[in-house]
């Protein structure tokens, strides 16, 4: 009999505070099951033959160890919850002569019941759910998989691993707090933390610092390549800087409004100025984490949506023929390598390999061209190569663009036109830039009068999803056109000039065989460089690979986004709750005060329901700041991944704002419901 | 003329779900006149929080009426109740029920704020009022800097500060130490001379001494009262006792 107090007494608490526990144990099956369908993602066997399962799986595990501190964080802030309503139970406990042995028992059982309970419930719903995840995933890569309820021992193993840890730790804490107080403290726990906030300067002001700061960086930067570095720094900033404001600065600012006389000593401003001040000091933190959690899904889903959604887009203009191939020449012989005669040869070569293989090449875009960066500064180019020995890149990134002579000649064959220049004269192509000068000048070489735009082109892929902007420059003739500049060096002595020609065609074939003969094509005609063509190197795409490769990665991006979404929002809403709950306790008294000392009823409802409103939105609308300052610089990093749709990417933050908002709305209204209930059922008594 | 006028006021509890009644009052009716300072001493169910409510408009009884200046409480609507107690009444409790969001003058402003009073107006009201009280060093603390007797008096001053027609009192002394309760009740007493009618509700016979008249409640019903004439404290407070021991022992009165 004896032997089963303890348990017996942790049972019946957890029985008896189960509107304490209930949300708590709720979260911790959540927890578990998030934390095992991520898991599942890397170990199942579905996924691996999924295209660009490696990638995928890289990312989920790296979400996996997000998800498992982050399980850890939240669920030690929603333990403080339960531990802080519990101690008052030790204390009665305590004098009734239970040594602090005996309530690390009782609190050893609690755990021990709640993580298992976690841990099954967190499974099942696992298991369940990761087959849905599961089919959601391959259907977002586009892949095929038959149905079969499957599960994976691995997956299991660490979740039962991992989040025993967390409980452990968990028990550990609990244990420690129990062992560093007395009986006294722990009967009177539950009404410490009632000292007037303090209104610290130092750190209200840090934190409003901080975020100018971050807003500052984040409008500021203006290139990818710097974006890349500040980036993180600013989201710490802003992370920091959020919990100063939400803990520090909130109470500054109702100190501030409170030292107004003729504004803090009105009906409408006493009791919910001073009230705010205790209240952000109790929540600022679980405020500011909502705040964060919301940034973070915003982000997380407007980008990799967006990436999902625009890759098609971007595809399409990286890769605007089913397989392209760009021959490099020998650099030390580039123009003999681009000649007419040269390049004829290779291509009859490649040409009597297409039919060898029963294959009629399609829509077919070659050109040649002659490649060199430069700083463009009002028409004139810098071409000195000691400027690209720096090591700065942000400084290379300034304003540094990449020059591709083209034939006219070329052009016109291609596109089917019959456009003619004279010597020095030249049409222009722009490629993330918008160069519209008279004339371009090059340092060293020549200078050419530009004689228009032209409409209709398809750069090379490079052009496209490289950072840089591109002007291509449309010439009579590529040798008297490059004259001079075939002389500059780079650091190692080898010339600065690339010699290309870019060749591109539909196969025609099923995107299968696009993908077979493709490679083929390229893995052949490598040989060609044996041949005597002048050939150095190439590089090529399939458009059908590429296509399967970003779906997988984009796919899987954006579906770990909505996974951590879920779990983000999940917590969210838990901090919400609790928050809820644990004001509408610390409420009850002071409601039936107010009605005592001649508030009216509508009065003290009012009061109090504008606090929770600001309460409530106030993260939110935080939170939208933060959206607004990082889309400029998150846009500048979606760069990097050849998402140019800006506009898209605003649009698509700008919904899942409206739908977030929509559902923090929601949630509030329920959540709200419950602290009114607390509160309002106080009063009767 | 009478201030408060009470007359066969029944309240009836019923359970939820039907079934068991409680009659936590039978049939009570007195009156207070201007200026009185009475006390109602009774053991605890007797009613007299009950009795309380009824009379702070907190509660409403089941028959029976209770005027305050002539106005029927029970004529006002749910509505006003709140700001007919602000404006006619000031409350003591025995937990003092001072918001720990509030400094102790902030405290005391509250039902001024309310009530929409200028700012200087309040200060000026509250000069006096924390002069006699003895609190004006500590206005500018927050209720759980200070000593239960310290904030008992920043209700009182909370109380007064609205020149209500009548102060009601619940226990007022249940959460002090002797000295802080003579202190307390000397305080109640002064204010009593200034003209402040009190109705305090209490089973200490010490605070009861001090009232100048005592009704006694038992089961629902007022079946006693004491005045205290010319009686010293100590006097008063030797009758007090030899009725209660009366009652105790069984014998009747009247």
């Amino acid at each position: 009999m004896k032997k089963l107090l303890y348990p017996k007494l942790a049972f019946e608490s957890i029985r008896k505070n189960k509107r304490l526990y209930l949300p708590y144990i709720l979260t911790c099956v959540g927890m578990v099951a998030m934390y095992y369908i991520i898991l599942y993602l890397v170990y199942c066997k579905p996924v691996e033959s999924l295209p660009g399962s490696g990638m995928i799986r890289e990312m989920m595990g790296l979400g996996s160890w997000v998800m498992a501190l982050f399980s850890c964080l939240f669920l030690f802030y929603t333990n403080s919850f339960l531990m802080r309503r519990r101690k008052k139970e030790f204390g009665l406990y305590s004098i009734l002569g239970m040594s602090k042995r005996n309530l690390a028992q009782i609190q050893f059982w609690e755990t021990l019941i709640i993580g298992a309970a976690a841990l099954a419930g967190g499974l099942f719903v696992g298991i369940l759910l990761s087959k849905t995840a599961e089919l959601i995933l391959v259907n977002i890569v586009s892949g095929e998989i038959e149905y079969s309820m499957s599960f994976s021992p691995e997956a299991v193993i660490k979740t039962v691993y991992i989040f025993g840890v967390i409980f452990l730790l968990l028990l550990l804490n609990s244990v420690r707090q129990i062992m560093f107080s007395t009986t006294m403290t722990l009967l009177k726990s539950e009404n410490t933390g009632e000292k007037p906030p303090k209104a610290n300067w130092l750190f209200g002001i840090a934190g409003v610092a901080l975020l100018g700061a971050a807003y500052y960086i984040a409008v500021t930067t203006n290139n990818a390549i710097t974006a890349i570095f500040t980036f993180f720094g600013a989201v710490m900033m802003v992370i920091l800087g959020t919990y100063l404001l939400m803990i520090f600065g909130s109470v500054m600012f109702c100190r501030i409004l409170q030292k107004s006389r003729r504004y803090y000593y009105k009906p409408n401003h006493f009791v919910s100025v001073s009230s705010m001040a205790y209240r952000m000091k109790r929540n600022g933190a679980g405020l500011a984490s909502i705040c964060i959690l919301a940034t973070m899904v915003l982000v997380m889903i407007s980008s990799t949506s967006s990436l999902y959604f625009g890759n098609t887009d971007a595809l399409r203009r990286s890769d605007p023929r089913e397989v392209a191939v760009t021959y490099y020449m020998d650099s030390f012989e580039g123009l003999e390598g681009l000649s007419p005669e040269n390049i004829s040869k290779l291509r009859s070569a490649l040409d009597s390999y297409h039919s060898e293989h029963g294959v009629v090449p399609q829509n077919v875009i070659a050109y040649r061209e002659i490649y060199v960066p430069g700083y463009l500064k009002d028409g004139v180019v810098e071409t000195d190569v000691s400027i690209f020995n720096t090591s700065d890149v942000a400084l290379i990134d300034d304003g540094l663009t990449c020059f591709v002579f083209v034939p006219l000649e070329d052009y016109n064959q291609t596109y089917g036109t019959d456009y003619t220049l004279s010597d020095g004269e030249a049409l222009a192509y722009n490629v993330h830039t918008n160069f519209n000068g008279d004339s371009i000048s090059f340092n060293m070489g020549q200078t050419l009068k530009i004689v228009g735009q032209i409409k209709k082109f398809d750069p090379d892929s490079e052009a496209v999803t490289q950072i840089f902007p591109s002007v291509f420059l449309f010439v009579p003739d590529l040798k008297s056109a490059v004259a001079g500049l075939d002389r500059l060096a780079n650091y190692q002595g080898d010339p600065m000039l690339d010699y290309m020609w870019n060749y591109c065609f539909d196969t025609g074939l099923s995107p299968d065989d696009q993908i077979t003969y493709g490679r083929s094509f390229l893995q052949d005609s490598f040989d060609i460089k044996d041949n005597g063509f002048l050939v150095s190197s190439r590089s090529a795409r399939i458009a059908e690979y590429d296509r399967r490769d970003f779906t997988a990665l984009y796919g899987g991006l954006f579906f770990l986004g909505i996974m951590l979404s879920v779990v983000f929002i999940f917590a969210a809403v838990l901090i919400i709750y609790y928050k809820q709950i644990s004001e509408g306790y610390e409420d009850q008294s002071r409601f039936g005060i107010m009605q005592k000392v001649g508030m009216t009823k509508r009065e003290i409802r009012k009061s109090i329901n504008s606090q929770l409103l600001t309460v409530f939105f106030l993260p939110l609308v935080l939170a939208a700041v933060h959206l607004g300052f990082a889309l400029p610089i998150i846009s500048k990093l979606l760069l990097l991944f050849d998402l140019r749709n800006i506009p898209l990417f605003y649009a698509v933050a700008a919904g899942c704002f409206a739908i977030f908002a929509l559902l923090y709305t929601l949630v509030y209204k329920i959540t709200s419901n419950a602290y009114y209930n607390i509160v309002s059922g106080a009063k009767e008594a | 003329m009478s201030i408060l006028e009470v007359s066969g006021i029944r309240k009836v509890y019923s359970a939820r779900f039907g079934g068991q009644k409680v009659e936590a009052l039978k049939n009570v009716s007195f009156s207070v006149e201007r200026g009185e300072y009475v006390a109602i001493m009774g053991e605890s169910g007797s009613g007299k929080t009950t009795l309380l409510n009824i009379l702070a408009a907190l509660d409403r009884p089941t028959a029976g009426k209770v005027l305050l200046e002539g106005l029927d409480l029970a004529k006002i609507k749910d509505s006003a109740i709140a700001q007919f107690r602000r404006d006619n009444l000031g409350f003591v409790f025995q937990e003092f029920n001072l918001l720990d969001t509030f400094t102790v003058g902030d405290n005391i402003f509250l039902p001024l704020v309310l009530a929409g009073c200028p700012y200087r107006e309040m200060t000026d009201r509250l000069r006096p009022i924390a002069a006699k009280l003895g609190i004006p060093g500590i206005l500018d603390k927050y209720p759980y800097e200070i000593s239960g007797g310290q904030k008992q008096r920043a209700a009182v001053a909370r109380a007064m500060i609205t020149n209500p027609k009548l102060i009601l009192a619940d226990e007022p002394t249940g959460a002090l130490d002797s000295r802080s309760t003579d202190e307390l009740l000397k305080l109640f007493a002064d204010v009593n001379m200034t003209g402040q009618t009190i109705l305090m509700v209490t089973h200490s016979v010490k605070a009861a001494s001090s009232s100048k008249r005592v009704l006694f409640i038992k089961d629902g019903e007022v079946f006693h009262q004491l005045y205290r004439g010319m009686d010293t404290d100590e006097q008063f407070y030797q009758r007090i006792t030899d009725t209660l021991i009366l009652v105790a022992t069984g014998g009747e009165l009247k």
